[in-house]
């Protein structure tokens, strides 16, 4: 058998980001009030009219902004995960990270917090994150088997999810705290304002930045933490490294969009596939990718009824794909 | 040179003390959990002991980590692969410690017979070609102390045989091997045998003088006796 063909990392570059400005401005473009290409162009600019203006600049920039970092901070988050526990299978979802930082969140809003400062609900979905991702490492070694992983992933989720039913539960009665409750558990990226893209976009950044020099590492610790470690690689450092990124990017994609479910495992295990492991192709590509399929899974809730938010269609592209890896993966 | 002084961890090593001049190519025997993996380990600084290692009198603990992977590689007993890395990626890992010059990565995939597989992703291999593949990286460290657990472990004869001879070589030019092994036969072809038996040091010299008889049976409880049979040897 020949080794699969590897396409060069610029071409691939090059169509990730031509895939991802067109879902940017197909993002900007469409919605209640339509607008074509060059309508949307002349509004970025600050020309046309102004009710174009007002839908881009108010409405849809920001939207898509939060889109995009949502994405390429939960794609970035889940190739860390899937290095850091040598498991294509890992991923913010699966393991129960993003259900924590969804509690954390709800637990604000359902206390009323909410209102206190801008940044509770993102401090708190981070606290929660953390406080998922601190169970699974206690639950679930390094080089645990898949089995392992996924099991633990399904009792934190579900002791999440209980918290989570519970808070909710409890403000059945306050119709405008219970709605935002549901937010988090369907994910979505309506009435994103630009206070969401400061909270997000700065910090996802920063993260994705600090992750990216890591790639070389990432690579010899997904073959084995002791030979990584024999071949020069300070074990411990990456480790924590990789943990404060990967939690810290999930939590804050958390914060502003609610749990997103499998783009930290479908992004980047489509892209493995397609330009092989290397994480220093791999993580670039991912948060490109990331942030393109978040965008494109964001278009049609706008024409589909309310119920069919970005989680939920996340979750159907998704599902039906880890499906497909488990059959042709065995645990 | 090597030197350890009475390493500790447990009842997994127990006052283990010797030292190597360079050039050596010493066999670490034992029955299973005697301490081989082990000893391995502390000596690549992957398990803390207490004691003391020395590599050309620095205190091995105390060298960085980039240095102390251009100084030593460790091959463990683990050959599983997640990720579809190509073989010959995996082994330039070797050059990580190095800026990944890519030095001497050809040299390791012919040492070890994979420039066949070298565009292979790993996880298509076999457990023997595995284990090739990152004894290559290990080798393409240029490390001058090179610690292999078991590394013929799931070889066949032919790359079992090789495996031996290319420690030989690494020996003759000066570099320092310690080799974990089950077969005690191969051990014969090593300047120096370091038995383990729970945990203790309890033989250590030239494989003749250290394996004898009475040794094989204490250690191991089994008899040994020379007799005529069947003898494997590569062609020259």
């Amino acid at each position: 058998m020949t080794a699969r063909p590897r396409v060069l990392p610029l071409a691939a570059t090059g169509l990730l980001v031509a895939i991802l400005l067109a879902a940017a401005i197909a993002s900007l473009a469409l919605g209640d009030a339509n607008l074509r290409p060059a309508e949307v162009l002349r509004a970025l600019a600050g020309r046309g009219d102004d009710l174009a203006r007002t839908v881009v600049w108010d409405l849809r920039l920001p939207r898509t902004l939060v889109g995009m970092a949502v994405g390429a901070g939960l794609a970035a988050s889940g190739v860390a995960m899937q290095a850091y526990f040598r498991n294509a299978l890992a991923s913010p979802g699966l393991l129960g990270v993003s259900s924590g930082g969804a509690l954390g969140a709800v637990a604000v809003l359902a206390l009323g917090g909410a209102s206190a400062s801008l940044w509770t609900v993102p401090a708190a979905s981070i606290l929660g994150a953390f406080a998922a991702t601190a169970a699974v490492m206690m639950l679930a070694r390094r080089g645990a088997s898949s089995e392992h992983l996924l099991l633990s992933g399904v009792a934190l989720n579900a002791i999440f999810g209980a918290g989570t039913s519970f808070l909710l539960a409890l403000s059945a009665g306050q119709f405008q705290v219970s709605g935002q409750i549901l937010f988090w558990l369907m994910g979505g990226l309506e009435n994103r304002t630009w206070e969401h893209v400061w909270i997000s976009l700065p910090a996802i950044l920063l993260g994705c930045g600090l992750l990216l020099p890591l790639g070389r590492g990432l690579n010899l610790l997904s073959l084995g933490e002791a030979s990584a470690q024999s071949l020069g690689v300070d074990v411990r450092r990456l480790r924590w490294q990789l943990i404060v990124l990967s939690t810290v990017l999930t939590a804050l994609a958390t914060a502003v969009g609610g749990i997103v479910g499998f783009v930290g495992l479908l992004v980047p295990h489509l892209l493995r596939l397609g330009f092989g492991p290397d994480h220093r192709r791999l993580l670039p590509l991912s948060m490109l990718g990331g942030a393109a399929l978040v965008l494109l899974c964001d278009l049609p809730t706008r024409f589909l009824p309310g119920s069919m938010r970005l989680g939920v269609i996340t979750a159907l592209v998704g599902g039906p794909f880890l499906l497909w890896m488990l059959r042709k993966k065995p645990c | 040179m090597l030197s350890a002084e009475g390493l500790d961890l447990g009842h997994r090593l127990r006052s283990v003390s010797f030292s190597l001049e360079p050039g050596l190519m010493v066999a670490v025997v034992g029955p299973n959990g005697a301490g081989k993996s082990t000893l391995l380990q502390v000596l690549a600084g992957l398990l803390r002991a207490r004691g003391r290692i020395r590599w050309d009198g620095r205190e091995l603990a105390r060298i960085p980590f980039l240095e102390r992977g251009r100084t030593l590689a460790w091959l463990g007993q683990d050959s599983h692969a997640e990720f579809d890395f190509p073989v010959r990626e995996v082994v330039a890992q070797g050059r990580y410690a190095w800026g990944d010059d890519g030095h001497g990565v050809e040299d390791a995939l012919d040492a070890l017979d994979l420039r066949h597989l070298a565009a292979r992703p790993i996880t298509q291999l076999s457990g023997g070609e595995r284990r090739r593949v990152f004894l290559a990286r290990a080798l393409a460290t240029g490390a001058p102390l090179q610690l292999w657990d078991e590394p013929t472990g799931n070889l066949d004869v032919r790359h079992g045989l090789e495996v031996l001879k290319l420690a030989s070589g690494l020996a003759a030019q000066g570099s320092t091997l310690l080799v974990s092994l089950h077969d005690l036969r191969n051990a014969f072809c090593f300047h120096r045998v370091l038995v383990l038996d729970q945990g203790r040091l309890v033989g250590f010299g030239a494989p003749q003088e250290v394996l004898t008889p009475a040794l094989i049976q204490a250690v191991f409880r089994v008899r040994a006796r020379e007799a005529p049979g069947l003898v494997l040897e590569l062609p020259d």
